[in-house]
Order: structure tokens, then sequence, then C-alpha cells
């Protein structure tokens, strides 16, 4: 196990016999909330794959996918525009983490491109799947369970971008005020670590939406 | 593992506790928003016993109601609301805040030798969705409450009263509480153990809150998905679980259960974890089995996750996925089977000592284990195609839950409560409190066994006008009348304790988990120094295995033996 907040105290070890801890300071350390968070994003993992389990469910009961409704086909959703609205998703991971990487080597002016490139992509894609709801022809959310199960979970996932573009600014607003410096700075850690999950996340609704 | 740092650090000078955390003069920084884990913890607990009382009131309305079979009580519509109330209160504003919530948060840091949980502010949060999900769910009832069971199984729920919606949103939001707790919680147990306390020197409470955290963080959000989709389906009609319209109710049943079913375990690993405590305390002997009972918590858990079908074998479930959840789910026993012969072990020989505490533990053992044994009949898919449905599964589940998550509560308040309060509570109506539970809980709930078993369906306002039917189902009454009664020995116990009761000590049970060796009520920061651990806490009759505690006579050098030797081998 590594550095615990309880073991940053004072010991005099196996030297002497005495293993005497004189001050033990509280505070939250990198890894505490490093573990947290990672915690927390499973059990967001957790979230969409019940969503996702739900879709998968109700597609195994249905003869042909896209489903049949009232004597008609649904159609397909429109792959093409889709996989480039995925690109500038996945491109964000990759701005994101170069985002990173400058700020650990203390280059804040290319940190701030790099920062707002990814919330500029991030916007992006929320404007591609608004453009995408608004001309998919699948009846609609409340439509059919493929419209059901579509809408829910690229919603939700919007969302999740959504919250992380406003995470994002605020982060560049922390940076701006001083919060973080070139060894602390855990927000960021989190901002991109939650970036690649939302990308992640995306990778599997593309396909099982998409392509499957 | 590197047990303990053998680098010394030098504490900057500005470092000093107070200053970095110091205790809230306010009243409500103190007791109401406060971030201090002992205070949460007790507000989980009397949040907790409130909605207890009522929910236990609930309760009583529906046996006032099965004293007769003509439904003259209450109608059939109301009489739905107040089970499905029942049961959704008891479960998610009851038995899982107070034992993870309440005991959980008050006792784990305690025992771990750590100042606070991890996240102390997201602990604050937490609890605060408690209460207001609570007041959601009751408001249901002002608006037209859930009444399609606690499990609201579609289509029904789809169908529900307006109260569903509010159903919906109190759940969520305990859900949240509750992954959120759970998270804190796993970060508290891996990152803040007291130098020395290796995993295997943990108290068996914190291995199975440590379990339990895991099962909440991990299968709460699925429940969450469930209640979404249910609530989008009821308010904006997107289909998910409606026939009509192409979901599928079944899809419910899978997503209800998959957190459903761990949420057994989630209540009841921790009330485990409490008797692990109380048994070898007044058995006055190490506890048999350390590695096998914090391991068998582990396995409960993983396994957990796959039995939830066992719920649905009436449900339409395809036969060859039925098989392999019913041996799964007969291996659960094995686990638990363990841990109670494991206790058992460590009553063996010991020098027993009947304090209420002691009494709720072993009372725990017997009726936990008779609600485990019903719990295999209906993991039998023939045995459950009969019973499913029936008052056998109603016995079944509150020998599990009242006999074993209560009694477990039960055991934990009266064995932490001096911890709490500095206070004895008095032993004689502890004991009246008991032995009023033991008996009045088995004439409750017992007879429903063979009522069940004779066909009596539950949640229906009304039963078969047979001599025996009525005969059973006014016992079961009668008795659940004095099982209330006598809860309030214990409420009774705990107010008169608050002012009068004796003060207790440190350590008034001459236990040797760590929250024993501070002062009690414990100071705002628990541990001036935190001590050094060298070994599993339960070896009595041996010197502690403390190193540089914080008496509070003052520090303490060198080991002591604080409890009474064990008793010489037979």
């Amino acid at each position: 196990m590594s550095v615990s907040v309880a073991k940053q105290g004072h010991v005099r070890g196996a030297a002497g016999n005495s293993l005497v801890h004189d001050e033990v300071i509280y505070q939250e350390t990198r890894d505490m909330r490093l573990l947290g968070f990672a915690l927390f994003l499973v059990s967001d993992v957790v979230l969409f794959s019940a969503f996702i389990f739900a879709y998968l469910y109700l597609r195994n009961t249905v003869d042909t996918w896209p489903p049949v409704v009232d004597g008609k086909q649904l159609p397909r959703l429109d792959v093409a525009f889709a996989a480039v609205n995925s690109c500038v998703l996945f491109g964000s991971g990759v701005t994101m983490h170069t985002a990173l990487e400058n700020w650990k080597h203390g280059k804040k002016a290319a940190f701030n491109i790099w920062i707002w490139a990814t919330i500029v992509l991030g916007t992006l894609f929320l404007c591609g799947q608004g453009y995408e709801y608004a001309h998919a022809q699948i009846g609609g959310w409340s439509g059919s369970i493929f419209g059901a199960s579509f809408f829910t979970l690229t919603g939700m996932h919007g969302f999740h971008v959504l919250v992380g573009v406003i995470y994002l600014i605020v982060l560049f607003l922390q940076t701006r005020k001083g919060v973080y410096d070139e060894t602390h700075y855990f927000g960021l850690t989190a901002g991109t670590l939650y970036w690649h999950f939302v990308d992640v996340i995306w990778v599997a609704l593309f396909f099982l939406f998409y392509l499957f | 593992m590197a047990v303990v740092s053998t680098t010394t650090t030098t504490v900057a000078p500005h470092a000093v506790l107070d200053h970095i955390h110091p205790e809230p003069t306010s009243f409500v920084r103190r007791y109401i928003f406060s971030i201090d884990h002992k205070v949460i913890g007790i507000q989980y607990m009397i949040t907790g016993l409130l909605f207890f009382v009522l929910a236990g009131l609930l309760a009583e309305l529906i046996r006032i109601q099965l004293l007769h079979n003509d439904a003259r009580f209450m109608s059939p519509e109301v009489y739905n609301g107040v089970y499905t109330m029942h049961g959704s209160a008891m479960v998610w504003m009851v038995i899982i805040p107070l034992v993870t919530g309440g005991f959980g948060n008050f006792v784990m840091p305690l025992q771990i030798g750590a100042r606070d949980v991890a996240f102390p502010w997201l602990n604050l949060a937490s609890f605060w969705m408690f209460p207001i999900a609570g007041v959601l769910l009751f408001g249901a009832f002002l608006v037209g409450a859930p009444d399609a069971g606690w499990t609201e199984y579609p289509p029904v729920s789809l169908q529900g009263p307006v109260g569903t919606n509010y159903w919906c949103v109190a759940i969520f939001l305990i859900g949240i509480s509750s992954t959120l707790t759970g998270i804190n919680f796993i970060v508290t147990i891996l990152k803040m153990r007291a130098p020395g306390m290796t995993l295997t020197r943990m108290p068996l409470f914190v291995w199975a809150q440590l379990s339990t955290a895991a099962l909440s963080m991990i299968a709460t959000t699925a429940l969450a998905a469930a209640l979404l989709a249910l609530f989008l389906e009821r308010v904006f009609g997107i289909p998910f679980y409606d026939p009509t319209k192409g979901g599928s109710p079944i899809l419910w049943q899978h997503m209800f259960w998959f957190y459903s079913h761990p949420a057994v375990y989630i209540m009841i690993l921790p009330a485990f974890g409490i008797i692990s405590e109380v048994l070898p305390t007044f058995a006055r002997k190490p506890i048999f089995g350390y590695k096998m009972i914090a391991f068998s918590s582990v396995a409960i858990a993983l396994v957990g996750f796959m039995v939830w079908a066992h719920h649905m074998f009436t449900s339409g479930l395809a036969p060859w996925l039925q098989l392999p959840f019913m041996i799964l789910t007969m291996i659960v026993a094995i686990p638990t089977g363990i841990k109670i012969f494991s206790w058992m072990a460590t009553l063996w020989g010991g020098s027993i000592e009947l304090t209420p505490a002691m009494l709720f533990a072993i009372g725990f053992l017997i009726t936990f284990t008779f609600g485990g044994i019903t719990g295999v009949f209906l993991a039998a898919i023939p045995v459950d195609l009969h019973a499913h449905g029936t008052y056998f599964v109603v016995g079944h589940f509150h020998y599990v839950l009242y006999g074993g998550s209560v009694f477990g509560i039960f055991a934990g308040l009266y064995y932490w409560w001096p911890k709490i309060t500095g206070r004895m509570m008095n032993e004689r109506v502890g004991l009246w409190h008991f032995w009023l539970t033991f008996i009045s809980f088995n004439c409750t709930f017992l007879p429903m066994h063979w009522l069940g078993l004779q066909g009596m369906p539950r949640r229906v306002a009304t039963y078969l006008d047979s001599h025996d039917a009525v005969f059973w189902n006014q016992v079961a009454s009668i008795s659940s009348f004095v099982l209330a009664a006598s809860t309030l020995l214990l409420f009774g116990n705990m107010a008169w304790s608050f002012y009068k009761g004796k003060r207790a000590g440190a350590n008034p049970w001459g236990a040797r988990t760590l929250e024993w060796m501070i002062s009690s009520p414990p100071p705002y920061y628990n541990y001036k120094r935190v001590p050094a651990v060298l070994a599993t806490p339960y070896d009595f009759g041996n010197p502690l295995p403390y190193i540089g505690l914080d008496s509070p006579e003052g520090t303490l050098p060198t080991p002591q033996l604080t409890a009474p030797p064990a008793p010489a081998p037979r």
C-alpha cells in the first residue's frame, strides 16, 4: 500500500522500538482523491452498462433491428456523420492529454491553447449530436424501444460531455486564479480522466448503435 | 506490503492539527452540517430510527388489517400503498442507512485509527440526501402512495399513482447517497488505516464495511438506471417496460434485482460485522477463524452479484438460465455457513457474559440461520415455483432482515451506545427488551411460513376464510403488537441512559478494538496520536497489540492489559 494519511506522521521506526506517532495531519492526499475519483468513474460505468444491458435486452426481444413500428421498418442511423462526429470527440481526447502534459511541464500558454481546443471540440461534438437528433428518422424518443434506448443512452452521454465541457471551463478559470501549480494539479488530472472516460463510453455507444 | 514507514519525517510547524481542521463552535456547523464522521454517524442513526418508527407503524397497520379477513380496516387500495411504503422505507430509509451510514460512519474510522473518513464534505452531502429522500418518500402519501410493492414491477408500477414518481426520485437520491458513502468508505479503509494495521489486522466490522461499500458503490448505480428508465417511462412515456409499446417488464426485474439482491447483502454484511465484534468481546475469546470470516464477507459480496435472477424463477426465465442461478444461490450458503460455524466456535468454551448486546448477537445466530435455511429452500426452483409470492417468502425475509439486520442493529446499539454517549444503558430493561423482542418476533413471523405453504399470497388485503388462517394471522398480529411495544423499551432505555445512565468510561466491556482505547464519547480528533498496530484485535488474554495509544488518562507508552484474562482451558 502506498502512502496514506496515517503514515505521514513522525515515526520512530524499526531501529528504536517505540513506534510513536507524534503529529499526524488530516488531509486528503492525491492518491486518496485519485482512488475516490476512479471509483466514481467505475460506478458511472455501471450506470451506462445497465442502460446498455437494457438496450441489448430490448433489441433481443424483436426479430429485426431496427424494429418495425406500426408496420413500418425504421431506418438505420447515419454512420458517416456519426463517424465524423466521433472523430471530433476522440480528437478532443488527444488535445486534453496534450493540455495536461503541457501543464506538467510548466508550459502554461500551450496548456491554455490545448484546453480551449478541447472545450471547442467538445462543444462541436455536442452540436453534431444536436444535428443528429434533429435528423434521426427513428420516430423520436418515445416512438419505439429504438428511440428510447438510443436517445436515453446518447442523451446521458451528451449530458456527461456537457458536464465535462463546463468542468473544463471551471478548471481553466481555476488555473487562471492560481489554484494549481506544476506539482499539485489534481483537478486537471481528474478532468482529463473524466474526459477520457467520456471518450471510452462513446466508443462503446458508437459501436453498439451505429456499427452493430 | 510496507506496513510501517521507517523514515522519519519532520512535521512542518504550522501543521498542527487544530490549525488545519479546527472543531467548529457554532451549533449549526457542529450538529447540523457537521463534517465530523461521528456526528454524521449519529445523525444517520437518529434519522434512521425515526424512519424505523414510521415504517414500523406501517407494519402494524398491515397487521391490524390482517387481524380479520374481511378487509374492513383499510380498503385494498390503501393497503397496497401501506405495504409498499413499509417495504421501501425499511430497506432504503432504515436498514441500509443505519448499518452503513450510521454504524459505518461512527465506528469504522475509529476502528482503523483514522481521524475522519477520506472525504468529510462528501460524507456531509451523502447524509443530507437521506432525510430529503425520506421526506420525499413519505410525502408520496399526500399525492397517492406507490402501490406496486417495494419491487415496483411494471406494468403495475407504470399505472400507479403520482406518488410512484416521488418513490423513484426518493430512491434515486438515497441511491446516490449510498454510492458516495461506498466510495468514501473504500478510500478510507484502503488509505487511512493506522500504521501496522494490515488488511488482515483490521477488525471484522471494517472488513464487513469494505465488502458492503464495494457492493453499494457498484450495484446502486444499476438501480439508478432502472429508476431513471421507470421515471422517464411514467413521466414522458419513453417505452422501456410497457409491453404494449415494445418494452419488457422482465427488463425491469433484471435491472431491479441486479441491485436489490446485492442490497440484501448490503443490509446483512454490516450486521455480520457487528456480530463478529460482539461475540468475542462477551465470550472473552479470540474470534474463531478470523481470516475465514473476513474472506467469506468478500466471497458473499462477489457471489451476491451473480444470483439476482433467483427472484425471477416464475417470471418466464429461460430454463437453461435458471439452473446456474439456483446453484449459485445455494453456493452463498457456504461462506455464510462458514461465518455461522466460526461464530459458534467462538462461543464454544468462552466465558460468556449475557449482556443485551450479546443476547441480541446470539438471537441473531438463531433467527438469521433459520432465515438463511429457508432461503436455501427458496433457492431450489421446484420449491420456489410453489412458494413464490406467498407468506413463506415474507416469513423468510423477515427472519433475515429483522432477525438478521435489525437484531444486528440492536446488538450494535447496545454495544456501542457507551462509546457514542459515554453512558451505560440499563441492563435489566435491555434484557426485557431482548426477551420480549425475541419471543414476539418468532411468534409474528414463524406462522407466516406455514400460512404461506398453505397458499396465503403476500400483498393481498384479505385471506382465505378458514379457521387456521384466521387463527395464525391473529397470533402473528398480536405478537407484532408486542414486538412494537418491546421496541419502546429500547427507546425508553436510550432516553433514560442519555440523561441518567451510569458513566461508561473508555472501555466498559473490556473490548480490544481501537475505538475502546479512547475516551467515551471520543474527542473531536479521535486520536491525538495515531497508534501503531501489531496484531489482530481479538487475542483476549494477551497484552493489547497497540503502541503509542492516547488513553484518556494520558498516553500509554507500553501495551496495557485492559481486558480480564481469558478463562483457563477446561
